[in-house]
């Protein structure tokens, strides 16, 4: 890794005011498993280390709400009977994420600062319609977890300032989250999406959250998809529609993990396996998970962890 | 930079060091503190060989910062067990014959150690989700969940005898390995060895003496599953693989490689370099005293580019200097002036006219053809007539260990110590290089961690061989895992256009195949390689009429050399596919066109004229297959003809293996 320092941050204000000092040559690192293979550091960075700052590494739920400290790592978000329970895309999304070393390292709050559009906990936490918390020089601030991604690999947290202290969102009635890859381990995705529904006492979604990546230069939300939803009953039909939906709105591109047109099928095949995770739609025929010489689809299944 | 004081706890024990602000753990673990158990594979956190437990979390090393660890409590493969008393997850790796290359083993038995102090027993898909960040490239993982199997067994034996013995320390999951040990599982072992003289060679049988069953001590080892020779030290992490060989005083050696798939060279200069403070020297093909060339088969390649660049990643100069990061420094300051000529990137492409020549000569680098009976006549009586045109790509070996030696000068002339798959080879042609006499090099083996041909051809050898005897100092050089990727012999990328014809009972009367193969910028192995893809060009299949064609080419491509299977998966592609579509047009199961037309004992092979005698197993293999399958397929309820509708939801519990296997990692 390149830099020209290493210090150890005990508490997040001890953190801002030594970033406040470096006066743009320091830069937050956590659990780093992205940061230390970053060969455009310049060599003059310090790195300031929060992975010990202990209160923002928290998984709560208050007042209708799940709050997920930035320092969990994927590891903790994965292994939460909380979240589990109440939001199985996220622990879904963070348990495929790298490897087992990967995942004890490696925090949500830098899978969401490192900017990637297909960054799986990113993937989840847009679906379900997070809030990001955000502690900088002139004290904290919210912002919607989309307004933070500027590009690809470009966020617009200002990590040589500030400090992402935490996520928040709505408690779903139901979440899924599905994901295909090459392998099952250390791939990146060649297509994942995300879906939650808000119910009341009624069979009605009153809200309804999809996010697919990579599709665009930041996670993806499927607006058109989402609306054919929201205010409905999810039944096999308007499930189908919506998950067509993603597909025609959805624009895909080629890269050296699979070429547009099969993501662009694959689309409408992960958003309504998704949604039909996160309704407990009865599973259709084809929701097998694919076989041992296919890809490698993962994610939680239907009618399991509500 | 000023470099950081580090304390933290290792393998039970207090420890201080100073560190770069930037350096990993593995770095330090490894470069300062002589811990070489914990491996080297890939430097980004891709294959796991660098797996530690910090504070009982098995962690990716080489991405974890060195002063991260501060305070925290480290456990490396140095601190399970020892010679004398293995770890019981050790001897569960040795006896499951979970250990062959023995690269990925120290940061497998690690991850058992996490996994199992969390669940002491765990089923089989904990095991492989627990394993799932360490990449092993020899025992297709199956010996390495019988592992972890084993020592749940046996760590939950030693417990229970440890808690009715008196009182049990609970397990910690890091500290000292004595709470782990039972005495119970290391008494058959004989008297304690240190761990300096526990050479390879005599460790492996004291510890095992008990293991040796009575049918054993009368017929030798016949019949006996016998622990791998090496499979002590490797468990251990002792074993020295060529990144782990230091000497006092040593310099490190980086490669310049070429930017460009074809370019001529004008001129190279390296004086900026030479001058750069604690760079010792600077190479390039003006230094090659002797032959400026060599390969196993036919001497086309430099052993440092000579005027012009083949291919992307090609050696142009190297330098040896105090430390990498000075060496590669100076990498940057050797001023090359090329002159990029147009490239060929396909054998279709080299073989047109007016194809830009990749050596001097043409480039067709060779042709393989066999004739066999009357294929015209036979084609013309089949029933059934199948062809298609099938393309292998290029393959990487992937070993987890890259190419890594060292080379001194000592009173013997000059040795290297490095990875090899073929001492003998490689010392004759470093010997030919410096135009020494033969027995003025030597070439130790270093212990290799993995291969499958891959280390067949040179690889850091002339780099360190011309580096140490210009320095007089002992070089080292390890490849970065890109480098490895880029400038090795790869598996041949082949376009087979093939053509099948049988009787009306499905039986093949007449084959027909137009092979060609992509050699890359020099010919390493291709002369075996495509032998053997014209002479087993059908596979096991008995084809008594038949045309074969094999040529290779060379293109601006990697080199392509050899490679497990040797030309005949590329081929078994190809023709395997056929069987299919023969089978559906004969109106046959796949199954039982391959029953119909595999060799059996009396019959000659296609091309080659053997006459099989002992069977060669591809029928015992096809039946044995076939019953664990539909084993398998009644166990869990699915069709063995693959209907996707049928499967069941979760079908990744694969079928059970069955069939004929041998050979080493190397």
């Amino acid at each position: 890794m390149r830099c020209a320092a290493y210090l150890i941050a005990e508490t997040a204000d001890q953190a801002l005011s030594l970033l406040a000092e470096l006066d743009g040559t320091g830069r937050v690192i956590a659990g780093g498993t992205d940061l230390t293979l970053d060969s455009k550091l310049p060599e003059t960075t310090t790195m300031v280390d929060i992975s010990r700052v202990k209160d923002l590494r928290y998984i709560e739920e208050r007042d209708g709400y799940l709050h997920v400290g930035a320092l969990c790592t994927h590891t903790d978000l994965a292994r939460s009977s909380l979240l589990r329970r109440k939001a199985a895309a996220l622990s879904a999304a963070a348990a495929s994420v790298g490897s087992p070393q990967i995942r004890n390292l490696g925090t949500v709050g830098g899978n969401v600062v490192n900017a990637l559009p297909a960054a799986d906990t990113a993937i989840a936490l847009t679906a379900l319609r997070a809030t990001a918390h955000i502690l900088g020089p002139d004290g904290p601030r919210t912002a919607d977890l989309l307004s933070l991604y500027a590009g690809v690999g470009r966020s617009t947290v200002d990590t040589s300032r500030e400090i992402v202290t935490g996520f928040s969102f709505p408690i779903p009635s139901g979440s899924g989250f599905q994901r295909l890859a090459k392998r099952k381990a250390l791939a990146l995705p060649v297509l994942n999406a995300a879906a939650a529904v808000w119910r009341n006492d009624g069979p009605e979604c009153y809200d309804v959250g999809i996010s697919v990546g990579p599709v665009a230069v930041t996670p993806w939300r499927a607006d058109e998809a989402e609306a054919v939803l929201r205010g409905k009953e999810p039944t096999r039909e308007a499930i189908d529609l919506a998950a067509h939906t993603a597909l025609t709105t959805a624009v895909c591109r080629d890269s050296i993990r699979s070429c547009a047109l099969y993501r662009q099928f694959m689309v409408e095949v992960l958003v309504r396996r998704a949604l039909e995770a996160a309704t407990s739609a009865p599973a259709s025929a084809t929701n097998a998970s694919g076989h041992t010489a296919g890809p490698a689809t993962t994610g939680n299944t239907p009618g399991g962890a509500r | 930079m000023s470099r950081h004081h580090l304390e933290f706890t290792l393998n039970g024990r207090p420890c201080a060091v100073y560190v770069d602000p930037g350096a990993s753990l593995l770095d330090i673990l490894r470069d300062d503190l002589g811990l070489t158990g914990t491996k080297r594979g890939c430097s980004e956190g891709e294959c796991g060989a660098c797996t530690v437990l910090v504070d009982g979390v098995p962690v990716d090393s080489c991405l974890y910062p060195a002063v991260k660890a501060t305070g925290a409590t480290v456990l490396t493969i140095e601190g399970m067990g020892d010679a004398t008393r293995l770890h019981p997850i050790q001897q569960a790796f040795i006896d499951a014959g979970a250990v062959q290359c023995g690269y990925c083993t120290p940061g497998m038995v690690l991850k058992a150690k996490a996994l199992l102090d969390q669940d002491p027993d765990p089923d089989e898909q904990a095991i492989r989700q627990a394993i799932s960040g360490n990449l092993c490239r020899c025992t297709g993982y199956s010996k390495i969940v019988d592992a972890v199997q084993r020592a749940a067994q046996n760590l939950g034996d030693a417990a229970t005898t440890a808690i009715a013995a008196a009182s049990a320390t609970t397990t910690t999951g890091v500290a000292t390995p004595a709470p782990d040990l039972s005495p119970a599982l290391t008494a058959g072992a004989t008297p304690p060895l240190s761990a300096a003289s526990a050479s390879q060679a005599e460790a492996a049988p004291s510890v095992h003496s008990a293991a040796v069953s009575p049918a054993a001590a009368t017929l030798g080892h016949v019949g006996t599953s016998v622990p791998r020779l090496d499979a002590v030290p490797k468990v251990l992490g002792e074993a020295r693989f060529g990144d782990d060989l230091y000497v006092p005083g040593m310099l490190h050696a980086k490669v310049l490689r070429s930017p460009h798939a074809h370019a001529l060279i004008r001129s190279i200069d390296t004086t900026k370099a030479e001058a750069l403070p604690g760079v010792w020297g600077v190479v390039t093909s003006a230094n090659v005293p002797g032959r400026m060339t060599y390969g196993i088969i036919m001497k086309d390649q430099p052993y440092l580019a000579h005027g012009k660049v083949r291919f992307i990643g090609e050696a142009v100069a190297a330098v040896a200097a105090e430390t990498p990061a000075i060496a590669g420094e100076a990498l940057k300051l050797i001023d090359v002036d090329y002159e990029p000529l147009p490239p060929v990137f396909t054998v279709e492409e080299a073989l047109a006219d007016g194809a830009p020549l990749v050596h001097g000569k043409g480039n067709l680098l060779l042709k393989r053809s066999v004739r066999k009976g009357d294929p015209a006549a036979a084609f013309a009586e089949a029933a059934h007539v199948v062809e298609g045109t099938f393309r292998t790509p290029l393959i990487e070996h992937a070993y987890l260990e890259p190419e890594a030696g060292l080379a001194m000068l000592d009173e013997g002339g000059l040795l290297i110590h490095s990875v090899s798959q073929g001492v003998h080879y490689q010392r004759g042609e470093i010997a030919a290089m410096l135009s020494w006499p033969v027995n003025r090099v030597r070439l130790k083996q270093a212990t290799v961690g993995g291969a499958f041909g891959g280390k067949i051809d040179l690889s850091v050898h002339p780099y360190i061989s011309l580096l140490a005897v210009k320095t007089r100092r002992p070089v080292k050089l390890v490849y970065t895992r890109a480098e490895s990727m880029l400038a090795t012999p790869k598996r041949h990328p082949i376009t087979v256009t093939m053509k099948l014809g049988a009787d009306t009972s499905g039986r093949l009367i007449a084959g027909e195949a137009r092979i060609a193969a992509d050699s890359g910028a020099y010919a390493s192995y291709s002369f075996a390689v495509v032998t053997r893809c014209a002479v087993s060009a059908f596979g096991p299949y008995s084809v008594q009429n038949a045309t074969v064609d094999a040529f290779a080419a060379y293109t601006n491509n990697p080199i392509a050399g050899a490679m497990r299977g040797f030309g005949t998966p590329q081929l078994a592609f190809a023709s395997e596919q056929l069987m299919d579509m023969l089978a559906a047009k004969a109106g046959l199961s796949p199954l039982e066109v391959r029953r119909l037309n595999g060799y059996q004992r009396g019959q000659s092979t296609t091309l080659t004229r053997q006459v099989i005698g002992d069977p060669e197993g591809f029928l015992e293999t096809l039946e044995a297959a076939t019953e664990a399958s539909l084993e398998w397929a009644a166990a869990v309820g699915a069709t063995v003809s693959g209907d996707p509708d049928t499967a069941p939801a979760d079908s990744d519990a694969p079928p059970k293996a069955a069939g004929h296997q041998g050979g080493d990692p190397r």
